[in-house]
């Protein structure tokens, strides 16, 4: 579904170059639940940008169903990412100017063969848990409400990737379970998902996960261990590692 | 492709009905900031406002010189040569436009109009006869002078009528002067004659407003009542005429078809008066009006612009991140683009129906008051419901035009704009 071959991103400000991403392999199979963990600055989250077509990358390919997005135009892009593609941020990401309902329709603005209707929009928000905030402004909801808001948002147009950037890196541990478990959820039906988060609590929730570190994608420690392990030379994930 | 989402409802490759449209968009973004947007909307509603009031003010003057231009009657006026006698020294009279004889009783026969259409400039004449001057107080307290008039060929009276007239001048109707009493419809008595007021002029400051006028037939049976004419008077017959105001055909050279007419008939029998084109300084005091009211406003919309682009690039910057949102969503560089034109469009449109009709309120009230004719210095005539509409639409026109290119930059950046790259941009 998505292979990730040698990305790197550098970013350029004044002489100064950054590495955000350094020479990454990843392979994402449909119905895998991929958890990418990282310290702060690891680059999981340009990845992220990069897998979702937000951020083009400097060198390497990302194939997505075949299709190498680096060499799509901004607007090939932006109708893959309409229709197949799901993308929940760190942080709320909601149009504060419409109610919810209306923030959960927007996507289907964008895409032409959209499944997305009212019903299907109350159905979502149902099942995130929020429907009776259907009309309410986003101002008016609890952190985790907006985090369910916005993955319901992320769904309506049937995507079959969702993309997750540290949905849980705001909320406290009751709500980060219930929204954990509603990633399940949706994973167990059938979306493809990959998520980023810091909080290595989570590891038992991914069928695959990974590890990033100052731009690298490296090996995956045994779960118990996790929060002790440091990285070492030889822990870089190759092609051959993800094929 | 995946799995999706596996949701009953899911029906993946059929269109359905979107339930949210741009518009809901665009209007909860103005929601949104209302006073942002209402000090955008009075930008745009100030512009508008002096793009319509300059045209408007245009239109009036020019509307008033184009009446004054139709009111000014004759280009010459054809008399007995005995007339000039009494035009000399006139004073207002002989300044102001022709309007009608001065009242006199040397006559000739009006057959002299067969020789005067033949005169090669003319393009209309109307004779007019002095009938008498009567002392009327049931109309008005001054002596009234009436005259006779052809209302088919006449032009200089009707012009200055307050309303048109319904239908033609019938027998038994008058046309009444400013000052003379009595309302449309209502009877008057002259001797043992009843006439109709058919219609009233507005002020001509001069004699005219004290005068009553009907047709030549009305005015000959008037004429041979007892005790209309004075007795020393000679008797009017009827074909008798105290002048031919006459129009010549415009581009002739006045001076020309004067001379033409003075020599189609003897030197003893009637003379030949020329106006003095009296509305032609008027006209050229307003002349600079034009010029100015148009600077003032383009002078108002080259300020206005860069603060508007200003406006829109602001409200662009403020939105970065709904914007980022939007692409991350699948929106397209043209949606974007769009947005940010249509949100500027609407508030252009706003403001410019705001300021054309606070414009119009505000000049019906110095109408009434009569403010506008005193600081214009001219009688300033409101335009038509077409003219004013007309205005208006220029008005919108250009608003929009400059709030659609004023966003175009910010437009375009906001299109161009990085998702990633703007929905960080506040973090």
């Amino acid at each position: 579904m998505i292979k990730v071959s040698g990305v790197t991103k550098t970013f350029r400000t004044g002489s100064l170059e950054i590495q955000a991403v350094d020479d990454v392999h990843l392979a994402v199979q449909p119905r895998e639940f991929i958890l990418i963990f990282g310290r702060s600055g690891s680059g999981k989250s340009t990845l992220l940008g990069m897998l979702a077509g937000l951020i083009r990358p400097t060198n390497g390919e990302i194939r997505i169903n075949g299709v190498d997005i680096g060499n799509l135009s901004d607007d090939k892009i932006s109708e893959l990412r309409a229709k197949e593609i799901g993308f929940v941020f760190q942080f709320s990401g909601l149009l504060p100017t419409v109610t919810v309902l209306e923030n959960v329709l927007v996507p289907t603005l964008f895409c032409k063969n959209s499944p997305g209707s009212r019903s299907r929009a109350l159905e979502l928000l149902k099942k995130v848990g929020v429907s009776e905030r259907a009309d309410a402004y986003p101002r008016t909801l609890s952190s985790g409400e907006m985090k369910r808001v916005a993955i319901a948002r992320a769904l309506i147009n049937g995507p079959s990737l969702l993309i997750a950037d540290e949905p849980t890196g705001d909320l406290d541990v009751d709500t980060e379970y219930e929204i954990m478990e509603l990633f399940r959820q949706l994973n167990c039906e059938g979306t493809t998902i990959v998520m980023v988060t810091h909080n290595p609590d989570l590891i038992h929730y991914g069928t695959q996960t990974y590890c990033m570190d100052r731009g690298k994608m490296v090996k995956r420690p045994e779960s118990s261990s996790f929060n002790k392990w440091e990285p070492g030379p030889d822990t870089h994930l190759k092609p051959k590692d993800v094929s | 492709m995946g799995a999706g989402t596996g949701y009953p409802s899911e029906t993946k490759g059929c269109v359905m009905k979107k339930e949210i449209n741009y518009l809901t968009f665009i209007v909860a973004g103005i929601r949104n900031k209302p006073g942002r947007n209402l000090a955008t909307v009075f930008c745009f509603a100030f512009i508008a406002a002096n793009i319509f009031s300059g045209q408007y003010l245009i239109a009036g003057a020019m509307g008033s010189v184009n009446q004054g231009i139709t009111r000014m009657g004759a280009d010459y006026i054809v008399a007995p040569v005995q007339y000039s006698v009494f035009l000399r020294g006139s004073g207002p009279e002989n300044t102001f436009a022709i309007v009608t004889a001065f009242p006199s009783v040397w006559r000739v026969n009006n057959n002299i109009m067969d020789t005067l259409g033949k005169v090669q400039g003319v393009s209309g004449m109307s004779p007019q006869l002095y009938v008498s001057t009567l002392n009327l107080p049931a109309l008005s307290s001054s002596p009234v002078d009436v005259f006779g008039i052809d209302p088919t060929t006449d032009f200089t009276i009707q012009p200055w009528l307050r309303q048109p007239l319904k239908h033609p001048l019938d027998p038994g109707e008058i046309i009444v002067g400013h000052q003379i009493n009595g309302e449309i419809s209502s009877k008057i008595q002259v001797s043992n004659h009843a006439y109709t007021i058919a219609g009233r002029l507005d002020p001509t400051q001069s004699a005219v407003d004290n005068t009553v006028f009907l047709r030549l037939d009305d005015a000959y049976t008037l004429a041979a009542t007892e005790g209309i004419i004075h007795p020393s008077a000679p008797h009017i017959s009827p074909g008798d005429i105290n002048a031919v105001l006459v129009r010549i055909v415009p581009g002739e050279n006045p001076d020309t078809v004067g001379a033409s007419i003075r020599r189609s008939f003897p030197r003893t029998q009637i003379t030949v008066i020329g106006r003095h084109f009296t509305l032609d300084p008027v006209s050229q005091d307003i002349e600079g009006l034009p010029f100015l009211l148009n600077s003032i406003s383009v002078i108002i919309v080259v300020a206005a612009f860069p603060l508007i682009a200003l406006i829109a690039a602001m409200v662009a910057h403020e939105r970065q991140r709904e914007i980022g949102l939007l692409k991350s969503m699948g929106a397209k560089r043209n949606v974007i683009f769009s947005l940010v034109i249509a949100e500027s469009l609407f508030l252009a449109a706003i403001g410019g129906i705001v300021g054309v009709v606070v414009s119009l309120i505000t000049f019906n009230i110095l109408n009434t008051q009569g403010i506008l004719n005193s600081v214009l210095q001219v009688s300033f005539r409101m335009p038509t419901m077409a003219e004013t509409g007309l205005m208006a639409g220029v008005a919108l026109i250009v608003v929009i035009a400059i709030g659609s290119i004023a966003s175009l930059y910010p437009a375009y950046r906001s299109s161009r704009m990085n998702p990633y790259d703007a929905i960080r941009g506040e973090e």
